[in-house]
């Protein structure tokens, strides 16, 4: 629990581009907060693409976004898009 | 040539002439086969006391010396000392304890004479047969370990250092400075903590003499007095700390944000962090329990920031294994835990705080930069209670002892809030107010009269929350009324305890804990630095609750009493060990199982005593079936004559 000071717990928010997922679950095996799991619906391709289950548990590591082979998942900071600030948020 | 034996029985005033006729044993022990002199004396360990026995060795030439008297711990070293005086080896002089074992704990003056006789007659038997005995001579590693890098460890390691002797100082967290750096002022002066602390911290990062283990933990220790062998694990830090500039670019871009366990929770921290700005080392380090992982492609965020490449994410943990002579331990204490004191609201309520976290509140390098703020809401609190004994003289619920501190803490915490609140109002929940110490009494009268602190005599029954406030229902014993305070902050005088891993230390060093946890002193009021195990010393809160004035005074004690091995060329061992007939040992190695020191091996299928590990406790003898195993001077022939001597035959 943080009371006081600047240092705020950075949320980040996964999107996932669903029709590009080959299905790898190379993401959901790797994230270390177990933010994902595959799903049970198809895409486009007929692959299983995967789900957020717990975003709350995000930390913005982007690993999900460095290890993807489709470029099918990248993350965000969510407090900025919570103020308003909509689109990109990545450096 | 049968030998001579003296015996010398001692009044002690009438703490054993009360309930011993000593001249009927002194008589009696005469008439008993083999002893020569018997005589008695009102003080045997006075002087005059001495003389007599070591001229009636002189003159009568005897081979051996029995003393009736006292406890052997008290006087064994006296009497031994005078019989090498008049020419005889020290360990053909025998103690027959006849005053704690006979005339303190019996009434009957008969049976009294009677036990007494037998137990002198016991050490005769026993004395006969005695070898003169040389004591073991060890050679001494001239440098010293100190555990626990708070003010107590901190001034340990310094005294010693200073004398111009090798110190190895090893502290589990990244920084020393243990938790007399979170305070913010220290009572009965006031003056800041870390501005006293900081300038022996930074002397301990540059001396010479000291070598500066942090973020380590002591993992096993082998060997004796003199020459222990340590094995010292070294966390990873994931930072060169040669390499790293301070520059602060790693955390701000780490995503992950823990608790900061320097602002006591207050604040938050990233995973990789320095403790505090006047953290020694000046270092970052990398918290593994919140970093998504060591791999880089998991995050690696900092280390693509890091300019000077100081982030090292394959470093690994080390043993450094180090020789010492003696062992310092000063582990601290830690506050009582959250979840056991749930009745006050603490770890329920955001405004209900324990000590370290209000001093952390009031500190100028805090979470507020000084301002006393409500966490949940960040207003000033206008009315704080202060709870004492907040878990403390509490046996049947929480510890039995008194944290002793937390009277003078509090008085200064609510001097402190009405000198950052001038218009709040302080009270305090109290049982006694126990402020003994140079200036401590006359701080809480300060407290009082200068700044208006509401004392009141009794408990708190509960604390809850309404309406934004925090309820508190005590009662003033001395007023008999209810008390209801619609306060808006609360403060704990939560109880101290012995450091989180304090008791698996015990273990790895072999010495003792008290009921509660804290470190055993070897002597409650004689050896109060001293452990149990020779060698091994004691300081700061890690023995028993104590203020900053006192750690200090007690590791300046320990570091004494260091030294005074430290100084030595070599070491003395009681000769008193085991001894292998290696003609009887079939090397079953039962008794190598058994021995506690781990002094007993097996080599070429026979047993083989360490004699320096040994400490003649007399288990292996006891195990052995062949009776291949005794301890010197203790041997089967000499334990069967006493019994014989006991049972009166």
């Amino acid at each position: 629990m943080v009371y006081f000071g600047n240092i705020k717990p950075i949320k980040g928010k996964v999107h996932i581009e669903k029709n590009r997922c080959k299905g790898c679950a190379f993401c959901v095996e790797y994230c270390p907060k177990d933010v994902l799991e595959m799903s049970e619906e198809f895409n486009v391709k007929g692959y299983h693409p995967p789900f957020v289950k717990d975003e709350d548990a995000c930390v913005y590591c982007q690993l999900c976004e460095s290890i993807c082979p489709e470029f099918a998942i990248f993350v965000t900071i969510k407090e900025e898009e919570e103020e308003g600030e909509k689109g990109e948020s990545r450096p | 040539m049968k030998k001579k034996t003296g015996v010398f029985v001692c009044h002690c005033g009438i703490n054993i002439a009360g309930t011993v006729d000593v001249k009927k044993v002194a008589g009696d022990l005469a008439k008993h086969d083999g002893v020569d002199v018997s005589e008695d004396y009102v003080y045997m360990c006075s002087d005059p006391g001495q003389n007599m026995i070591i001229e009636s060795i002189k003159e009568n030439k005897l081979d051996n010396v029995v003393v009736a008297c006292c406890s052997p711990t008290l006087h064994e070293t006296t009497f031994r000392n005078a019989a090498k005086a008049a020419g005889i080896n020290d360990f053909q002089c025998e103690i027959a304890n006849i005053r704690e074992q006979c005339s303190w704990v019996h009434k009957d003056m008969d049976k009294g004479t009677a036990k007494a006789t037998k137990i002198t007659k016991s050490a005769v038997e026993k004395v006969r047969q005695n070898e003169a005995l040389e004591p073991i001579s060890i050679p001494v590693t001239r440098r010293a370990l100190v555990i626990g890098g708070g003010i107590a460890g901190i001034q340990a390691a310094l005294d010693i250092a200073n004398t111009g002797y090798e110190v190895i100082l090893v502290e589990r967290n990244p920084s020393i400075g243990g938790h007399m750096i979170q305070l913010s002022e220290t009572f009965p002066t006031l003056d800041c903590s870390q501005c006293i602390l900081s300038p022996k911290m930074v002397e301990v990062s540059k001396h010479p003499k000291i070598k500066l283990m942090t973020y380590s933990e002591v993992q096993e220790i082998s060997g004796y007095v003199g020459n222990f062998n340590v094995k010292i694990l070294q966390k990873p830090t994931y930072v060169d700390p040669d390499k790293c500039t301070l520059c602060d670019e790693c955390t701000k871009v780490c995503p992950v944000v823990m608790t900061n366990e320097f602002d006591m929770g207050l604040t938050g921290r990233k995973a990789i962090y320095i403790p505090f700005p006047q953290a020694i080392p000046a270092t970052y380090a990398l918290d593994i329990r919140g970093c998504p992982g060591l791999v880089p492609i998991a995050c690696g965020k900092c280390a693509d920031v890091c300019e000077p490449e100081a982030i090292d994410y394959d470093m690994k943990a080390e043993i450094i294994e180090e020789e010492v002579g003696s062992i310092i331990v000063a582990t601290g204490y830690d506050l009582y835990e959250k979840e056991n004191l749930s009745e006050y609201g603490y770890g329920k309520y955001t405004d209900v705080l324990d000590g370290l976290q209000f001093e952390r509140l009031c500190s100028a390098s805090g979470p507020t930069q000084g301002k006393v703020l409500r966490p949940s809401d960040h207003k000033e609190p206008k009315e704080v209670v202060f709870i004492q004994c907040a878990g403390s003289r509490d046996p049947e619920l929480h510890c039995a002892y008194c944290s002793k501190i937390c009277c003078m803490y509090t008085a200064k915490h609510a001097m402190l809030y009405k000198h950052h609140v001038p218009d709040g109002q302080a009270y305090i929940f109290y049982i006694d107010i126990r402020s003994g110490g140079k200036g401590y009494e006359e701080f809480v009268q300060r407290a009082v009269e200068e700044d208006g602190v509401v004392y009141l005599r009794g408990k708190v029954a509960k604390v809850f929350e309404d309406k934004g406030k925090i309820k508190v229902w005590g009662v003033d014993t001395l007023a008999g009324k209810d008390i209801e305070i619609d306060a808006d902050m609360v403060v704990l005088a939560t109880a101290m305890r012995p450091s989180e891993g304090a008791s698996e230390l015990v273990k790895k060093l072999k010495i003792a804990m008290d009921k509660d946890g804290f470190l055993a002193e070897a002597h409650p009021k004689l050896r109060p630095v001293e452990s149990v195990t020779s060698g091994m010393f004691l300081a700061g809160a890690a023995q028993a609750p104590k203020d900053i004035p006192e750690a200090v005074a007690q590791a300046s004690g320990a570091a004494a009493k260091a030294i005074s091995i430290l100084s030595q060329e070599r070491l003395f061992h009681s000769p008193m060990v085991a001894k292998v007939s290696l003609n009887l040992c079939t090397g079953c190695g039962m008794c190598v199982e058994v021995c506690p020191y781990d002094a007993l091996s097996l080599k070429d299928g026979k047993v083989e005593v360490n004699e320096v590990l040994c400490e003649g406790c007399g288990t292996c003898q006891a195990t052995c079936l062949r009776a291949a195993i005794n301890v010197k001077n203790t041997t089967p022939s000499q334990v069967h004559e006493m019994i014989r001597a006991s049972l009166g035959g």
